[in-house]
């Protein structure tokens, strides 16, 4: 609580000094974001993306200026400030990068960057950006989703008569702390490279991006234990499976129409890795909405399926307690890992106020498989995996 | 199910009718005296930042009906989603929005004492000798 005050505090004084300074120069550009989310889950049996089943404001709620200053006509410095009220988040510099535009088809970004392999993943703090509340969280769930990376990004623009085609290439790497289902990660990638082609045509939109993760190495308080026993006492293959290092690559296929009257948007990720809690996973989500005056209305389906990698436990038992002990050790763990079949319907409507301020508000139902955890946190182990989740939040940008 | 149903019900009586601009008209100029010729999908990426070495796009700001026009006829995207467009482009550095004035007056100060800006006015504006049409929605093409 004392976290969401002083995050109101902050917000409040640079809300007002904001005022004054979202302005521009020749060469200084000040701009920023905020957005303001209430949500509750309608069951005490788990919780969902931070929500239970008390009203909650600090889960998503945040606010963000950014500077632009133009060093020469090829050469910009940007930073991004980010305040977040999720215990799970660190407030701080979200980005921070120089760009070089050495003509204008071709841009050149380097520094503290977002991976732009979703639609929105680079602005998914920004939800004025899109229609949502709350993105799929099937596609754009934390644990999927490597947001930063320390490196480059190559854009290039091109057209074909009517077709416009934008480029991107993309690589670097990071270190950081990422939690999914209730369980901390430290994840470390020394190679994270991809690459993004939208083709543009009249109000089409088709998308296709990859990610690629290598030397991925994640820390998790109690594998390390077990790994180093297995591999002691001469289970290295069952070791390995859970060592949580390896590669990971991931596909998406994205479509998206535009037009006065209505809307649609779809995308679909695979990952295929070695490493057991980011393996066999196939999501999707497709939206279709419409306009109505300043109104948005939305509807939205997403699926999750993972299909972990086989794991063939070699481990002998009734000949020592101490086999025994790893042999349940590994079944227990492999059980235990996260794995997240959820199918959702959203409905979300969205309140254009004004150009720089939008109000939505949005109903999700969840229904989880059984057996696994489905992105829930879950406090009793009868929970069947259904629960809806209301939403309501105000998007600012400036 | 029922909600669903409530949904789809909301969205077809409410099905929008925009089309109510189709009588107005607006014309698009440059400040250059042989403008290499446009259509309107290139003037609509121009508007969306499109690269070019040869235009800067101008537009007027939120509100004014030439603006309605322009992303009616034009651009074929509501405000609203101009507004969040840009909020995408401008937060992931890709593109900043487009210049904006304040008026039609502010928009043919701007055209005159900047060579190559391109932007939008209503149809019946008389235009300075200096300007030349690049687009005149009448005549779409």
């Amino acid at each position: 609580m004392v976290k969401v005050f002083k995050f109101g505090a902050v917000f409040i004084c640079l809300s007002i000094a904001t005022d004054t300074m979202a302005q521009e120069s020749d060469r200084f550009a000040l701009s920023g974001f905020a957005r303001v989310i209430g949500g509750v889950l309608d069951t005490s049996d788990a919780s969902f993306e931070g929500y239970d089943n008390s009203i909650r404001f600090s889960e998503k709620s945040l606010f963000a200026l950014q500077g632009d200053y133009r060093l020469t006509d090829t050469w910009s410095a940007s930073a991004q400030l980010l305040l977040h009220s999720d215990s799970n988040r660190d407030s701080g510099i979200e980005w921070a990068y120089l760009t070089y535009k050495p003509t204008d088809n071709l841009k050149l970004l380097v520094g503290k960057l977002r991976t732009p392999y979703l639609k929105y993943s680079d602005v998914i703090d920004v939800g004025f950006a899109y229609p949502w509340l709350s993105a799929p969280q099937q596609l754009y769930g934390s644990y999927l989703f490597f947001s930063n990376f320390e490196g480059a990004i190559a854009r290039y623009q091109l057209s074909i008569d009517e077709v416009y085609i934008d480029v991107e290439g993309y690589y670097g790497g990071f270190n950081t702390d990422f939690e999914n289902s209730g369980e901390t990660f430290n994840l470390s990638v020394d190679a994270l490279y991809g690459g993004v082609v939208e083709v543009n045509y009249g109000g089409w939109q088709l998308r296709a991006a990859t990610l690629s993760t290598e030397e991925v190495d994640a820390d998790v308080e109690g594998i390390h234990q077990l790994v180093a026993g297995l591999n002691q006492a001469g289970f290295s293959d069952i070791a390995d499976f859970f060592a949580l290092d390896g590669s990971a690559d991931t596909f998406i296929m994205g479509v998206s129409y535009d037009s006065l009257d209505w809307f649609f948007s779809a995308e679909r990720m695979k990952v295929t890795s070695d490493i057991a809690v980011l393996a066999g996973i196939d999501n999707y989500y497709a939206t279709i909405g419409t306009y109505h005056n300043d109104f948005q209305f939305l509807v939205t389906f997403a699926h999750s399926k993972q299909t972990l990698n086989l794991l063939e436990n070699a481990i002998p038992i009734g000949i020592n307690p101490q086999l025994d002990a790893l042999s349940f050790g590994v079944d227990e763990l492999y059980r235990s890992l996260p794995s997240d079949d959820l199918d959702s319907v959203t409905f979300t409507t969205r309140w254009n106020y004004s150009t720089d301020i939008a109000f939505k508000a949005e109903v999700t139902l969840l229904d989880g498989k059984s057996g696994k955890s489905s992105y829930f946190e879950i406090e009793n182990s009868a929970f069947n995996r259904k629960a809806t989740l209301y939403q309501v939040g105000m998007e600012w940008v400036f | 199910m029922k909600a669903l149903f409530f949904f789809l019900v909301i969205s077809f009586v409410l099905w929008p009718v925009s089309k109510a601009l189709a009588a107005k008209q607006i014309i698009v100029v440059t400040n250059m005296e042989k403008p290499p010729p446009m259509k309107k999908h290139e003037i609509r990426n121009l508007f969306m930042g499109g690269a070019s070495n040869v235009f800067e796009p101008v537009v007027l700001k939120p509100g004014e009906e030439a603006r309605h026009v322009f992303n009616t006829l034009v651009v074929g995207l509501t405000e609203a989603r101009i507004q969040s467009y840009w909020a995408q482009m401008r937060f992931s550095g890709r593109h900043r929005a487009p210049v904006e004035v304040e008026s039609t007056e502010q928009m043919l100060q701007y055209l005159l004492e900047h060579k190559g800006a391109v932007g939008y006015l209503p149809a019946d504006v008389t235009i300075p000798e200096q300007l030349t049409v690049l687009f005149s929605s009448r005549q779409q093409g």
